[in-house]
């Protein structure tokens, strides 16, 4: 019976196996592979660093600013392809800070969902001409989300009152 | 090759005959077991299917930021469409009109008929525009709904619990504080859209008092990025916009839907190894109840191997066997059986969708003389747009 049984169970695991399998997905290619660029990461902490909500509130167009942010805002606060992401105040908790609290993408700030539009700010990284850099952030700067960045650069506004810092350079703290 | 003597394959099927009650019972319990599992896992297909028929990979949908992935909540101004046609580079355009799709998407009580009996359906306000954005839209039956009309996809009577002739062409449906005739049917390649009803976005807005829209969709040209889109949805914070690209939608109501994709594959597993414990016994009871024939063809000068495959062969032509009715009943009565679920309705039919398309591919490729690789897409695609102008020029006569 014992021999029955070893021939019979992979046979019957071979009849359970699913036929038709699903597409199988390419491997991701991680930005975290690319190479940091050197050029746009700040060795040192700039001095005089202020909260999302403060330049907004208070920096002109054109104004340099120190902003310190936490990257976050959306389940995906990255540009694909773009060095461009969003940062989050400081005092707004993510669902992470909250004890007991089990949310996958805690760098939404689904808890704080009413203030995050006061409380938010896109970051643009520029080159010399003034042009968006044309690489994923997270390769440029080795960057993760809710990591604490303090960004160096100049505040632009719209018409509709948004702001976008294009920064030269960004700190990221460990 | 084989290094032993044979038992001939008509001794094994002899046998089964030899005891009819229990090759009857076994053959009833396999039939049964191979039909749940067809049951279960054309389950698990259909509504996996259904969610990926539903993404296009060039369409991205822009709604309201912290919306998680409830669209039906979403609310975002009616100047969203131009404003992001207008900002967003690589958006398509035919003929100087660009790809974008307001929406305003909402589940309402919806009376069926006279009866006034309610059900939870689906309603999409649309403008023609959404004919070049949903590009697996066809009309299959009656028209594009004009003023107080409406056009349900094939899968709307399911989606609510009605009769398919209760929700056709000439009906009416109530919703909103409106009688509502239906123009037409359309099918969407098997997509999640066609559990919907489509009405007039203007109208609908009236209807509900609502000046907002709930998305908009677009399609991008060959090339043209989805990160343009996300850069704008996220410099204009102003607007609260967050935008995701079809496919990734419908991915993640896909994973909503986890558990119970998890939890049908646990029961198809329990099933078939019910099955297999269920054959075993009834193998090892036939070989129990016959050693001493056993022990005669080893005596004659059978090997153990050739007794023992001679049982495997009346095990597997038996399977065979019960797998035939299972699978014709499957056939007849589950295969197309449909299914509700929240964001819609789907068929039990493992290919339908990709069938669906194929025929199409197919006259579109005959009438098109076949000469390039990619002729039946351009044909049906050239199509789509003429039916989009006919319902343009038709509004603008009217």
């Amino acid at each position: 019976m014992s021999k029955c049984l070893g021939l019979f169970m992979p046979l019957a695991a071979a009849v359970l196996m699913p036929g038709c399998g699903q597409g199988q997905r390419g491997p991701s290619t991680s930005p975290a592979d690319a190479a940091v660029d050197g050029k746009y990461v700040l060795a040192s902490e700039p001095q005089g660093a202020q909260g999302v909500i403060h330049v907004r509130e208070n920096a002109r167009d054109e104004q340099a600013v120190v902003v310190v942010g936490r990257i976050g805002g959306s389940e995906n606060p990255w540009v694909e392809g773009m060095a461009a992401f969003s940062i989050v105040d400081l005092s707004l908790q993510a669902c992470s800070d909250k004890e007991g609290d089990e949310c996958r993408t805690p760098w939404d700030y689904c808890c704080e969902t009413d203030l995050l539009p006061k409380a938010t700010v896109l970051v643009k990284i520029v080159d010399g001409s003034g042009s968006l850099v044309a690489s994923d952030a997270r390769a440029l700067l080795q960057a993760r989300e809710l990591q604490t960045v303090v960004v160096e650069g100049k505040a632009k506004r719209d018409e509709a009152g948004n702001l976008t810092v294009l920064a030269g350079g960004v700190f990221t703290k460990p | 090759m084989l290094r032993f003597r044979l038992i001939p394959w008509e001794y094994a099927i002899r046998n089964l005959f030899r005891r009819p009650l229990r090759t009857m019972l076994t053959f009833t319990g396999l039939a049964v077991v191979v039909l749940l599992v067809l049951v279960v896992v054309g389950f698990i297909r259909g509504l996996e299917e259904t969610l990926a028929a539903s993404g296009d990979p060039e369409v991205a949908i822009v709604y309201s930021l912290g919306m998680g992935k409830n669209l039906e909540y979403s609310s975002i101004p009616m100047r969203t469409g131009d404003l992001v046609a207008a900002s967003t580079g690589g958006v398509r355009r035919r003929h100087g009109k660009k790809y974008v799709s307001p929406e305003l998407y909402l589940a309402a009580d919806i009376g069926l008929g006279q009866s006034g009996e309610a059900a939870m359906g689906l309603v999409r306000g649309v403008t023609p525009s959404v004919l070049l954005v949903r590009r697996q839209v066809e009309i299959e039956e009656g028209a594009w709904p004009r003023s107080g009309e409406v056009i349900v996809g094939r899968m709307a009577a399911t989606k609510m619990g009605a009769s398919n002739t209760r929700i056709a062409a000439g009906e009416s449906l109530a919703f909103e504080g409106r009688v509502w005739r239906i123009a037409g049917v359309f099918s969407a390649g098997g997509s999640a859209l066609e559990s919907e009803v489509w009405c007039r976005l203007d109208e609908l807005q009236q209807a509900l008092r609502r000046q907002d829209l709930s998305l908009v969709a677009l399609t991008f040209a060959p090339g043209g990025g989805f990160s343009d889109l996300d850069l704008f949805c996220k410099e204009r914070l102003d607007l609260e916009l967050q935008a995701i690209r079809e496919p990734e939608y419908y991915a993640a109501l896909q994973e909503d839907y986890r558990p119970v994709r998890m939890l049908a594959w646990l029961l198809v597993l329990l099933v078939a190894g019910a099955g297999v414990f269920a054959g075993l016994n009834t193998m090892h009871g036939a070989v129990v109840g016959r050693t001493a024939e056993l022990a005669v063809l080893q005596t004659i000068g059978f090997a153990r191997r050739a007794i023992l495959l001679s049982l495997v062969e009346e095990g597997v032509f038996l399977a065979a066997a019960a797998s035939l009715p299972a699978s014709a009943a499957a056939i007849l009565f589950v295969n197309g059986a449909t299914v509700r679920f929240t964001m819609g309705a789907f068929a039990k039919h493992r290919r339908h969708g990709r069938a669906h398309r194929l025929r199409h591919g197919i006259v579109a490729r005959t009438a098109g003389g076949g000469a390039s690789g990619d002729t039946g897409a351009a044909h049906a695609h050239r199509r789509r747009a003429e039916n989009f102008l006919n319902v343009e020029n038709e509004r603008k006569t009217k």
